[in-house]
């Protein structure tokens, strides 16, 4: 008996790749035997694009890198420019950066859940998920006046500073509310239970081959977060979320306590900004910032893992080189060995457990 | 035993998602209904008061600004191409004398794409301006 | 049927129209009726699963076209009905063609057996059930016609998971059936149905005796039906759209038309199996209750109980969109042990008890 295989293009247009991901599969019957991803299809040049303007001109694309996460690239790539200038921030502007990065990681981790439960077939969580983010986006909306691109740092500080602090308070007032709700609907429901447990095992010893970080390393048991040593986030308490069953499910629960982690973090960051009074933060004049000639390197903690920065500077308004290191790209590769070997519905939620955002692959 | 407990599990999700068919729907039907928007609204750019320094050109990531001259390399008219913009906000961040602001319109699709350039003369009073661009 | 066939040669007799248009007509005319009316049903259902799935995720569903959304399946049919009918390169034309039009043909007959109120059957055989059985399991085949038909790898996949999910969901609605049989001591749906009769209305359902085979029995309709958690066939964020991927316009309405009224005419044959079918869950019928011994009550009984069975239906086809929008799909392979391994082995015992029951004085 002769065994034939064939080639299944998965994506680029596919419901389940969550954008432009092509996957080059190799099947038999509907068994994967091997797995080629192929990114670029969203590809615009951020790193290029950078060689090319100003430090000022380029903040406000940072968020575009990743659409669901745009202040993470934004403090980033703020964060490197300060250092380069000596810029110190005060406390106040650095617990409202905190804030906003935890806001927008809930958001980033709501958006997640409801899609991979979409790819797993359920589709209320995703509406639920939706109906909780949108009251995040409309903070945001409210604060910096778009939903998604921010552009609310800038070197040295905050555009404008925080309001609204009552609509954060309900947030975190509903928000743990509705987490119990999608996990009675979804954590111990046997057939989510029977997509995802034991799927996708991703060991240590993988995870550090593959260069994996963020909570996808830490599902594996690993205790890596860059919060922990991240100078934003001194003096708040912070628990990191690590998980041993190395599996889809584990990843899935990881983010739901991530996200209650949180929780806990914006609720510390909030008493502080209520006992401490406004301050007037100057933007830097845009017509003269010129970086010091150097390297610089700054990395945060992104919703799909570590994200960092390297910016090469000759003395000019523009950097001479800039590299962006993005979490999805390093779980784009990890396919490549996580997917062989199972079915193809297997395959959707081990890629979807992922959590992988193709303008982040791309850049 | 484990059946038991995978049925009260689905049955429990059952409950928890026909609970939700009792409550209001969160949707909001659009052109009839609209969200309320805050001052802080990124929309279409207006100018007022502009004294031609050309920062706001510098800082746009887009290239979306653009300035006649005249002769004497004095600063006449600027438009504001929306078809480029991305509402990032920059320029009227960084404009020294405030002269831009971003209002609440963000219903900007056109027929024309002629319609997006909005050109602002300098030293002209502001209502000109707008009439000019409607 | 009897009394409505002598009823209808009479009123033909007086005025003088041969025996021969009736006996032709008398079939004809509750056709165009049934298949009228199957239309407005399947439009009605496709309305009310998207409006239920929305209320069920707290959106609106469809509220644009007509008041509250009613015309909306309308429109999308004229639309599908406008649209090109593609036919890709290296299909097998013939076989594409034919598939949307065989899949109505079980349906149609499907419906010819089910008796809606005691005097109302087309096809009264005395092994109804059995001919019903065939038929429900008859749109797989059309459905694996066009997959393979299509040329196109996820429809050919989603063909053949179809086919594996039938053979295996079978065999379970085999048993229960059988039990049903054991029960009733007939293999007419008519026969079940009276079977059913007693005094104090729904206590003499056939769910109570045979629960077990009642929850089997629904579950083997879902993945029959292709309905989540079991609809791998067209698995959405898998295979696209599964079998009728390739399928547009007119043919893809025929489609999509046909799984709705099959859901409809397998949930009528699930209450009457189990719910009693036509018979009023009160014991007595309300126009009797209400109208005495009239010549009226006996008229409008017959339109009472077309209603109990559509009501008891629409509760079925309304628990089976609320499970469509609670649960994740099934990985394709659980879904085969789990049919194997449980809902089998189940059903057996399902027999084993209902036989004691019935013959071991139980009941």
């Amino acid at each position: 008996m002769t065994i034939t295989t064939f080639k299944l293009n998965l994506g680029p247009q596919h419901p389940s790749t969550h954008g432009v991901l092509r996957l080059i599969l190799e099947l038999e019957g509907e068994k994967i035997l091997s797995c080629e991803p192929d990114v670029g299809y969203l590809h615009r040049g951020m790193e290029k694009m950078a060689e090319r303007m100003s430090y000022i001109q380029y903040l406000p694309l940072v968020d575009r890198i990743d659409y669901l996460a745009g202040f993470f690239y934004s403090e980033l790539y703020c964060r490197i420019v300060e250092k380069a200038l000596n810029i110190e921030l005060s406390q106040r502007v650095k617990f409202i950066r905190v804030i906003m990065l935890e806001l927008n990681r809930i958001a980033s981790h709501l958006l997640w859940i409801g899609a991979f439960l979409m790819d797993l077939g359920a589709i209320s969580p995703y509406f639920y998920a939706f109906r909780e983010r949108e009251m995040i986006l409309r903070y945001f909306e409210k604060l910096t006046g778009q939903r998604m691109m921010y552009n609310y740092f800038v070197f040295g500080g905050i555009r404008r500073d925080i309001g609204y602090i009552e609509d954060i308070e309900e947030i975190l007032k509903i928000l743990p509310v509705k987490l119990n709700d999608y996990e009675r609907i979804i954590t111990e429901n046997p057939i989510f239970i029977s997509r995802t447990k034991g799927k996708g095992i991703l060991t240590k010893y993988t995870a550090l081959n593959y260069s994996i970080t963020g909570v996808n390393l830490r599902a594996s048991g690993i205790s890596y977060d860059v919060r922990n040593t991240d100078y934003l986030y001194e003096g708040l308490k912070y628990k990191p979320v690590v998980l041993y069953s190395c599996d889809a499910w584990a990843r899935y629960k990881a983010r739901i306590l991530e996200i209650r982690e949180s929780v806990t973090l914006i609720k510390q960051v909030i008493e502080y900004l209520k006992s401490c009074s406004p301050t007037e933060q100057k933007p830097i004049s845009p017509l003269n910032l010129k970086l010091p000639e150097g390297n610089y390197y700054g990395e945060i903690e992104a919703p799909r893992g570590m994200a960092s920065c390297y910016v090469e500077s000759v003395g000019e308004d523009r950097p001479y080189r800039l590299k962006w290191r993005t979490g999805s790209y390093y779980s784009v590769n990890l396919l490549r060995k996580l997917l062989v070997g199972n079915y193809l519905n297997d395959a959707i939620a081990i890629a979807g457990s992922l959590d992988i955002i193709l303008p982040e692959v791309d850049k | 035993m484990k059946f038991i407990k995978a049925a009260i599990n689905i049955s429990d999700g059952l409950l928890t998602v026909f609970k939700h068919l009792f409550r209001k729907p969160v949707t909001l039907e659009y052109p009839e209904k609209r969200r309320e928007l805050n001052n802080n609204f990124r929309g279409k750019l207006t100018v007022d008061g502009c004294i031609g320094c050309g920062v706001c050109k510098r800082v746009c990531p887009s290239g979306a600004i653009s300035y006649e001259k005249n002769l004497n390399g004095k600063v006449l008219s600027y438009t504001f191409d929306l078809n480029k913009c991305i509402f990032c906000g920059n320029c009227k961040y960084y404009c020294p004398c405030g002269a831009i602001s971003m209002t609440k319109e963000y219903e900007l699709a056109s027929a024309n794409k002629k319609d997006l350039k909005l050109k602002y003369n300098i030293g002209v009073p502001e209502e000109e301006n707008i009439k000019e661009n409607k | 049927m009897n009394l409505l066939y002598f009823m209808y040669m009479e009123y033909l007799a007086k005025y003088n129209i041969p025996k021969l248009f009736g006996d032709i007509t008398f079939y004809i005319i509750p056709f165009c009726i049934i298949a009228l009316a199957l239309l407005i049903i399947v439009l009605i259902l496709v309305l009310a699963e998207r409006k239920l799935l929305g209320y069920f995720t707290q959106r609106k569903g469809p509220n644009r076209v007509g008041y509250w959304g009613i015309l909306q399946t309308l429109a999308d049919a004229i639309k599908l009905l406008c649209k090109e009918n593609i036919t890709p390169k290296g299909v097998d034309r013939f076989l594409f063609n034919l598939a949307p039009v065989l899949v109505f043909v079980p349906t149609f007959a499907a419906l010819g057996i089910i008796p809606y109120c005691a005097e109302f059957t087309f096809v009264n055989t005395s092994t109804n059930v059995i001919l019903y059985l065939i038929l429900a399991a008859f749109p797989i085949l059309s459905i694996f016609l066009g997959g393979w038909a299509s040329n196109n790898k996820y429809s050919l996949m989603g063909a053949m998971r179809s086919i594996a999910q039938v053979i295996s969901y079978e065999l379970p609605v085999t048993f229960v059936l059988l039990s049903i049989v054991v029960l009733s001591s007939s293999t007419n749906l008519t026969g079940i149905t009276l079977a059913q009769y007693s005094r104090a209305g729904f206590a003499g359902w056939f769910i109570f005796p045979c629960i077990i085979g009642f929850v089997v029995m629904f579950v083997s309709i879902l993945a029959e039906l292709n309905r989540c958690p079991f609809d791998l066939p067209e698995a959405e964020s898998e295979l696209i759209c599964g079998y009728n991927t390739e399928y547009s316009g007119m043919r893809f309405a025929i489609f999509y038309l046909s799984e709705y009224a099959m859901l409809f005419a397998n949930s009528m044959f699930l209450a009457i199996l189990f719910l009693g079918g036509y018979l009023s869950p009160f014991g007595g019928y309300i126009s009797h209750i209400l109208l005495g011994d009239s010549y009226l009550a006996s008229i409008l009984v017959y339109f009472e109980q077309v209603f109990w069975l559509f009501l008891k239906s629409a509760l079925l086809i309304f628990i089976i969109i609320w499970i469509r929008a609670t649960l994740p799909r099934l990985a394709s392979f659980d879904l085969l042990k789990f049919s194997w391994s449980i809902l089998l082995p189940v059903s057996i015992v399902n027999l084993l008890l209902v036989v004691l029951i019935k013959f071991g004085g139980l009941l």
